[in-house]
């Protein structure tokens, strides 16, 4: 999430070492343009729209280069310094999330809650075995959840499964079945366990799991040193069939450019949880030996207002804001036209529970806004950084486009380094972005419901958390939608943050990768492989 | 001669326990927060404030840093706060791997740039000054990183002959580590260089318009006796505090170029140190560079006398 990632995000280093040596990176880039463009300066190659795909050689070894979490990165996937490349290699969860936002089986095959959605009832696969030989039960389950709802070990995922899971409700009637009892109904449920923290390890692992890695996965650890190299190699026994790769070799590269340098130099096929520049992005595609793939819709850009702060206490003036921009017009600046626009509203489109309402641009309307709450021509201070490459452009987009409704924006420079510490949550308007990947019931809880530690416009409203209630306990799954809805509908009308875009994440990778396929937080490790 | 180095070997403690009193002040003062830091970004508060109360957080610093030093006397750098693992066999290791770039840095640059500044020197504004002058100040002008990245482009993507990053970690035997370390080299070398030349050009300058060279010309010597027995000495008194300064920035400021090359080093320890607010690592990162720096000049000077002629001919008078 924020940052990023925030609960669901993945490792919250990724955009950080970016912001190290930034400047590097960008020199770097614009040293290697003319050295590899094919065509000329004044037309800039075009990126790449999607992955190679193909019949793969049967075997190789993919080497990958990625951020790591931390000196003190972990194989546990509960743990917020999950080394989290391996965890999708090693492990596997109750339920996955497919493209489409639905929630799909994993060693789950079958889900049904109790009339009341105060109990769910999962039935597991069988015949899954762990890396170590000892079959995949219940009881693996159970502990797994368990765990992670254990104040203790303080999981991430934790603060949104604790309030649901009642630890003493955990049932195992059979091997195969798993009965999970919940504090009070919701039948939203399964959707919150298709967090990458909640891959299932094997009952009492919870000590070594860190090292072991032993998980159900199509992967099975070979090495792994916390920010260093690492090797998973094929699981000839797991229950999906074999990967198509012999071995993943994963290399830890805290600087940007060292990792896209490795990827140029041919010393690594793909580059992790990096979100290349659109600069960089264009001498990787326009290079012999790599190319360009889109995460598509990976992350969602946000100028949150603080609800809390002057002028943004004030409804009219938050709504006022939001008319008065363009999207479209912060999509060409800082997207280079390539996003998808957001409409204030978090929601990925196209997603099961997305509406599509939006506010329309008006920045006649957003003046009368203002004269109404006594804020004629407002001056406000946007807070932005080097964090991430796109804050800046989007925060000068957006000034450009408010100037026409009368206000005037200054945007403001702070350092990347302490911007999640002393600018996010603090500031009462800054520039600022989140991962997609978790369902919607999860994003609109955490990011939006009134005090959620994520809750960065620090907005409140008793309306919008009633409607989320209420979703959670209706069974019916049209009439949930509704709810959902109304609650974007309210995010939208109402609340702190301004959503202008969804962005690609520009994933640089080898001309070899064929099959490259990663959405929200899911990496196809199965199917993915090398050019035979 | 005792007297003088026992006063060197004092100001030398008092430096290092200057470094670290002012890296510490300075690592109280960054903003953000050791315990949110080390738990990641998505930790929640509950996890941060239990992280705080187990790191001794909340003791005045003071307290803490009589602490430390009291077990740095003991050799002790304590625990890293990240990965909980002594800080001294981490920090060794990038030690060792630092210095095997400094030392093949050293090697290069002091080699080439003796050569090229007398060439220099001897050639004064005629045409292989201007030329080895000229290249001097691009090199001293071009940040190291620039001459890393160009370097990358040239050596390993255009025509791949060695590698861009080290895909190796800290513990990786020297061997493996190798042919990772000519790039760096050749980056560091180059900047290094620019310095020394400089200096040598100059001081060789200086001296071939000296009494004792021109007498020893008289003597009829032939220029390169005169060059190597007589000038050259003289000449490195003042590069060889030049030299010494720059084996100490290798050792602490070689942070940019690691991290380009992914290099294990000192470097690219510190700045993950200074990312993460891993205080212990820090501090014996400082401490560690405090003391390469002085001895480095402690070596410079002891150097400066062997080199010298008066101080030669006195030590042979007094035998």
């Amino acid at each position: 999430m924020p940052r990023s990632p925030g609960s669901a995000g993945n490792p919250p280093q990724v955009p950080r070492r970016t912001a190290l040596l930034g400047g590097a990176g960008a020199f770097g880039a614009a040293v290697l343009l003319p050295g590899c463009g094919s065509s000329g300066r004044d037309e800039a190659p075009p990126i790449p729209e999607g992955a190679a795909t193909g019949t793969t050689a049967d075997g190789g070894v993919l080497r990958m280069a990625r951020p790591p979490a931390s000196q003190a990165e972990t194989l546990d996937p509960a743990s917020s310094l999950s080394a989290y490349e391996y965890l999708g290699a090693l492990y596997n969860r109750l339920v996955r999330m497919d493209e489409s936002g639905q929630v799909t089986p994993d060693l789950a095959t079958e889900w049904e809650p109790s009339e009341d959605g105060s109990t769910w009832t999962f039935r597991l696969r069988d015949g899954v075995t762990f890396h170590d030989g000892t079959p995949f039960t219940s009881a693996d389950a159970a502990y797994t959840l368990r765990r992670i709802v254990d104040p203790g070990l303080a999981s991430p995922q934790g603060t949104v499964l604790e309030p649901l899971i009642d630890p003493n409700g955990l049932g195992t009637p059979e091997p195969g079945v798993l009965v999970v009892g919940l504090k009070e109904p919701n039948f939203e449920f399964p959707a919150l366990l298709t967090s990458y923290h909640c891959y299932v390890i094997p009952e009492d692992s919870g000590d070594t799991i860190g090292r072991s890695g032993i998980g159900t996965g199509p992967f099975r650890l070979d090495t792994f040193s916390p920010g260093g190299r690492g090797r998973v190699v094929a699981n000839g026994d797991h229950w999906e069939g074999p990967p198509v790769l012999d071995a993943v070799e994963m290399f830890a590269m805290t600087d940007i450019q060292a990792r896209v340098n490795a990827l140029m130099a041919g010393q690594v096929d793909l580059v992790s949880q990096t979100n290349l520049d659109f600069a960089t992005a264009r001498v990787v595609g326009a290079s012999e030996r790599a190319t360009i793939a889109r995460s598509v819709n990976a992350q969602w850009y946000v100028l949150p207002m603080l609800t809390t702060a002057e002028p943004f206490t004030d409804p009219r003036v938050r709504r006022a804001m939001k008319h008065a921009y363009d999207p479209r017009l912060v999509i060409d600046v800082a997207l280079q036209g390539t996003g998808v626009v957001g409409n204030d509203n978090p929601v990925p489109p196209d997603t099961p529970y997305w509406t599509d309402h939006a506010l329309e641009h008006d920045p006649d309307r957003a003046r009368a806004l203002l004269a109404e709450a006594g804020h004629e021509n407002l001056r406000v201070d946007l807070y932005t950084s080097s964090y991430d490459p796109v804050f800046t452009p989007m925060a000068l987009a957006y000034r450009d486009s408010v100037a026409e409704a009368g206000i005037d924006v200054t945007v403001r420079n702070a350092s990347a380094d302490s911007y999640y510490t002393q600018i996010w949550m603090q500031r009462p308007l800054m520039a600022t972005y989140w991962y997609t990947g978790r369902p919607a019931d999860q994003l609109l809880n955490q990011v939006f419901r009134s005090g959620s530690s994520y809750n960065e416009t620090a907005w409140s409203n008793a309306d919008f958390d009633t409607l989320l209630d209420d979703a959670r306990r209706t069974a019916d799954e049209d009439r949930r939608r509704t709810l959902y809805q109304d609650a974007q509908l309210l995010v939208v009308e109402e609340g702190g943050a301004m959503t202008p875009m969804f962005a690609d994440r520009l994933v640089g990778l080898s001309r070899d990768v064929l099959n490259y396929r990663e959405y929200g937080f899911e990496f196809d490790y199965l199917n993915i492989g090398l050019r035979p | 001669m005792l007297f003088y180095v026992t006063r060197r070997l004092l100001s030398a403690v008092v430096t290092v326990l200057l470094a670290s009193v002012m890296v510490f002040a300075a690592v109280q003062l960054l903003p953000g927060d050791v315990a949110t830091q080390v738990l990641g970004q998505d930790a929640t508060p509950e996890a941060v404030a239990a992280l705080r109360d187990q790191m001794d957080l909340n003791r005045p610093a003071v307290l803490r840093f009589l602490d430390w030093i009291a077990g740095v006397v003991r050799g002790d750098f304590g625990v890293s706060l990240v990965s909980g693992e002594a800080v001294a066999g981490t920090l060794w290791l990038h030690l060792r791997n630092t210095m095997l770039i400094a030392v093949a840095t050293v090697a290069v640059a002091v080699t080439s740039s003796i050569v090229l500044g007398v060439l220099a020197g001897l050639y004064r504004d005629r045409w292989p000054d201007t030329v080895i002058s000229t290249l001097t100040l691009i090199g001293m002008s071009v940040p190291e990183f620039v001459v890393a990245t160009l370097l990358v482009l040239a050596l390993s993507i255009t025509v791949p002959v060695l590698p861009a990053v080290v895909l190796d970690e800290a513990s990786a035997p020297v061997a493996d580590l190798l042919p990772a370390i000519v790039l760096p080299t050749v980056a560091l070398s180059v900047v290094m260089t620019a310095y020394i030349v400089r200096m040598t050009r100059t001081s060789v300058i200086d001296v071939m318009a000296g009494e004792f060279v021109t007498t020893a010309r008289l003597k009829g010597i032939g220029t390169a006796r005169v060059v190597v027995r007589h000038a050259l000495p003289s000449a490195l008194l003042p590069t060889l505090n030049v030299i010494a300064m720059n084996v100490a920035w290798l050792v602490g400021g070689v942070a940019v170029v690691e991290n380009v090359f992914n290099y294990p080093g000192v470097g690219q320890l510190m700045l993950e140190a200074v990312h993460n607010r891993d205080l212990p690592v820090l501090q014996a990162i400082a401490v560690v560079s405090a003391v390469v720096y002085v001895l480095c000049n402690l070596a410079a000077d002891l150097g400066a006398m062997a080199l010298n002629p008066r101080l030669r001919t006195g030590e042979r008078s007094t035998r």
